[in-house]
């Protein structure tokens, strides 16, 4: 009965001791060990890419040829971070690694047609691509956009780029961003003219990923002139597999990434490759935490960082407006892109293009009416006080380029208020009133001598038939105004040519956008030639009838 | 002198003016294409009969109508895609504004040479040759519209100025440097005119002598 009780004291002690102790957590190193163990142990039966990995004795590994640093090839070597990760992941799977070219084209479809085993090559991770690819978590490197300019340009935050003209590559994800502080885009199509661009003074300001500038400011004469000014738009890179019969595969390697982000793997073999290690070391501290540093770390949200939600809102009526390119292309050959009409935001940015435009065209033409009767008043008026001061303006605004005309009613408008949309569409209407109506001015004045001349009038009447007999000077420089209008996007205004612009810098389509563009002023113009013909009939009307 | 005054004349003057030059060459190319194209514009729409008018006129007017602007911005991001005989047509920079600048020339010398024949039928050979002040005119009329370069990064003077202008902290300093923009561009186009209305003024004179 004694020994009994006893037995049953120590069983019951030993349940209290195991129900009470804390629980210990499978370790990530023997996950990896146990998973490589069953792969190599159902080399008969192949079921997964990591089981005819670790049988065969290779793995296939995309990566890039042409991306100094992180990824190049020097014959039929291949150097750089990621190469060298893959060096140590196949290390650690006990097989040798085969490497294999892809860009950013064709890196998801090598996978999914089983060129490869898994991509390694500078890939983005967001939602998207999400339902493509199976993503390895945690992410082995992040990557920033960010805005380099010579050291000596005084930008520090969003405020300082607006009206800022900013080279940038079209189709970049970050470029939604930078339109949305007001800056103004110049598009590439590739980024390696960028750094170029920048010597040659064509650009300012550029920006593209901080992986892609960390090459060239290990330049010494390109880091001695341009320097980061800020960085936004955060993306984590990813390796990636095959969505179907990877699983076993992507689950070895999410273990590894925390192996290597935990013991340093990564940052030592960036540290090698002199890339920006600031993410590697807040995630070598965060793999290295006992919540994280689990088998089940990469599934853990407290410890993997989210994909970047990179979609746009589509419009409600995007599947028709797809549906209709489709039908073009059928019909009549031609790749017809309606970038503006499928994505809520380039809708937006459309629409208010539409009306700025037409906002601006209407405010030109009146500025341009207006400025053109009061330099026609001064310049024609017999007191020199007057006539003096407005012939001198009339004689430097008709030396100014407009474009230049336009740059310092901007920077005098921004020195009296805070910049913001309204100011630049308002900057762009006082200018190109100015320019055109004190050229319209002067041949009002011209006229204002001549019926001097013939002694036939004077005061108000004289100054009405001045305006009839220089009706076609007018109407010339009222059309002048209305064709210079697209100027106005170089200093901010979010007209049609700046919405179009921005839209394409994102999405597809340059060549239909710009030809709409075109179709749009042209018919915009030749409408206000119509309605400024009228007038000038009208004033040419009155001129007849006096 | 001051030292930013110092810095501009012996730096930035030399490199604008260096610039401008590209503006000139702008203007020269849109202005020779211009008058390649709408001289034959002006004979159709002179003497074309009906048809040759109707389409002569309707050609001009659209180009009249085509703002240079969005014409720059067309060529730039449309003619990048298309071929020519399987060659893909990579136009510089100059060669786009210069091109986005014909539409302009063209009309303006189509329609100043309809009213050079007109005057050349009516008998009076110098009024015909006011053709040549109209396109004095033309030519510094597109050397200051070839400003719009910079929009697309060619290094031209607006460009020069506007990367002067984007290192300078205070508005008066930025004016100092406009104003030097203006005086610069100012000279030439005022000389231009100058010399235009002498050139008007003489051909009147031996007109009304004739």
């Amino acid at each position: 009965m004694n020994r009994q009780f006893a037995y049953g004291f120590w069983i019951g002690l030993l349940s209290l001791l195991v129900a009470v102790m804390p629980v210990r957590a499978e370790t990530p190193d023997a996950a990896l060990a146990q998973l490589l163990e069953e792969a190599r142990a159902s080399c008969a039966q192949p079921s997964d890419r990591l089981t005819r990995v670790v049988c065969g004795g290779h793995v296939r590994a995309g990566v890039r040829a042409y991306y100094p640093l992180f990824g190049t090839r020097d014959g039929t070597d291949y150097e750089g971070y990621e190469p060298d990760v893959a060096r140590a992941i196949a290390q650690r799977l006990d097989v040798e690694a085969d490497f294999v070219r892809v860009n950013a084209a064709s890196r998801i479809p090598f996978l999914a047609e089983d060129r490869i085993d898994f991509v390694i090559a500078t890939m983005g991770h967001n939602t998207q691509r999400d339902g493509q690819v199976r993503f390895i978590r945690p992410h082995y490197y992040q990557s920033e956009t960010v805005l380099v300019g010579p050291k000596a340009l005084p930008i520090h935050d969003w405020q300082d780029v607006a009206t800022r003209t900013i080279c940038v590559t079209v189709g970049n994800g970050s470029n939604a961003e930078i339109v949305s502080h007001k800056a103004r885009l110049m598009l590439f199509d590739e980024a390696g003219v960028l750094p170029d661009r920048l010597n040659d003074q064509t650009c300012t300001l550029a920006a593209q990923d901080d992986s892609f500038f960390a090459f060239y400011f290990i330049e010494p004469a390109f880091a001695a002139t341009f320097e980061p000014k800020m960085g936004f738009a955060q993306v984590p890179w990813g390796m990636a597999v095959a969505r179907t019969g990877s699983d076993k595969l992507a689950r070895a390697l999410d273990l590894m990434s925390q192996i290597f982000h935990r013991d340093g793997v990564f940052l030592e073999i960036a540290r090698k490759h002199r890339i920006g290690t600031a993410f590697l070391e807040h995630q070598q501290a965060v793999w290295q935490r006992p919540d994280c540093n689990t088998a089940a770390g990469s599934t853990n949200g407290a410890c993997i960082l989210p994909a970047l939600d990179a979609s746009l809102q589509p419009t409600p009526f995007a599947p028709r407006v797809s549906a209709f390119e489709g039908w073009f292309e059928r019909s009549f050959g031609l790749d017809l892109t309606l970038p503006m009409l499928k994505t809520a935001p380039a809708l937006s940015l459309f629409l208010n293009g539409v009306v700025n435009s037409l906002i601006l065209i209407a405010g030109a033409l009146t500025a341009t009416l207006g400025f053109a009767i009061a330099f026609g008043f001064a310049l024609g008026s017999e007191w020199r006080l007057l006539r003096w001061p407005a012939r001198l303006v009339t004689v430097t605004l008709q030396s100014s380029p407009i474009v230049l005309t336009l740059v310092i009613a901007a920077a005098l408008a921004n020195a009296i208020v805070p910049y913001s949309s309204a100011v630049a569409l308002g900057a762009a209407i006082l200018a190109l009133g100015l320019s055109n109506g004190s050229n319209a001015g002067q041949a009002v004045s011209e006229a204002v001598i001549t019926l001097h001349h013939e002694g036939r009038l004077s005061g108000m009447g004289l100054f009405t038939r001045a305006l009839a007999r220089s009706a076609t000077s007018i109407v010339s420089f009222l059309v002048n105004a209305a064709k210079g209008t697209p100027i106005a996007s170089f200093i901010g205004a979010p007209e049609l040519l700046s919405a179009l612009t921005d839209i394409t810098s994102f999405s597809s389509g340059r060549a239909t956008t710009y030809c709409l563009l075109l179709v749009f002023y042209t018919v915009v113009v030749m409408i206000v030639v119509w309605l400024c013909n009228r007038l000038r009939d009208w004033l040419e009307r009155g001129e007849v009838m006096a | 002198m001051n030292p930013l005054l110092r810095d501009l004349l012996s730096d930035f003057v030399p490199t604008l003016l260096a610039a401008m030059v590209t503006n000139f060459e702008i203007s020269f190319i849109a202005l020779a294409l211009g008058l390649l194209l709408g001289l034959p514009l002006a004979f159709l729409r002179d003497r074309g009969g009906a048809m040759g008018v109707g389409v002569s006129a309707t050609i001009i007017s659209l180009m009249r109508a085509a703002p240079t602007f969005v014409v720059m911005f067309f060529l730039l991001n449309v003619l990048r895609d298309v071929s020519l005989f399987g060659v893909k047509l990579a136009i510089s920079g100059v060669m786009t504004v210069a091109v986005s600048l014909v539409p302009y020339s063209a009309a303006y010398a189509a329609d100043a040479g309809v009213e050079a024949l007109r005057q050349f039928r009516r008998g009076s050979p110098l009024g015909a040759l006011l053709f040549l002040p109209n396109i004095t005119r033309a030519f510094f009329v597109i050397v200051m519209s070839s400003g719009a370069a910079a929009a697309i990064g060619v290094p031209e003077g607006i460009s020069v100025i506007l990367r002067e202008v984007a290192v300078l902290p205070s508005l008066g300093d930025r004016l100092i440097v406009f104003a030097i923009g203006i005086v610069l561009f100012g000279v030439p186009l005022q000389l231009g005119l100058a010399f235009m209305r002498w050139l008007q003024r003489e051909l009147g004179r031996r007109m009304i002598a004739v």
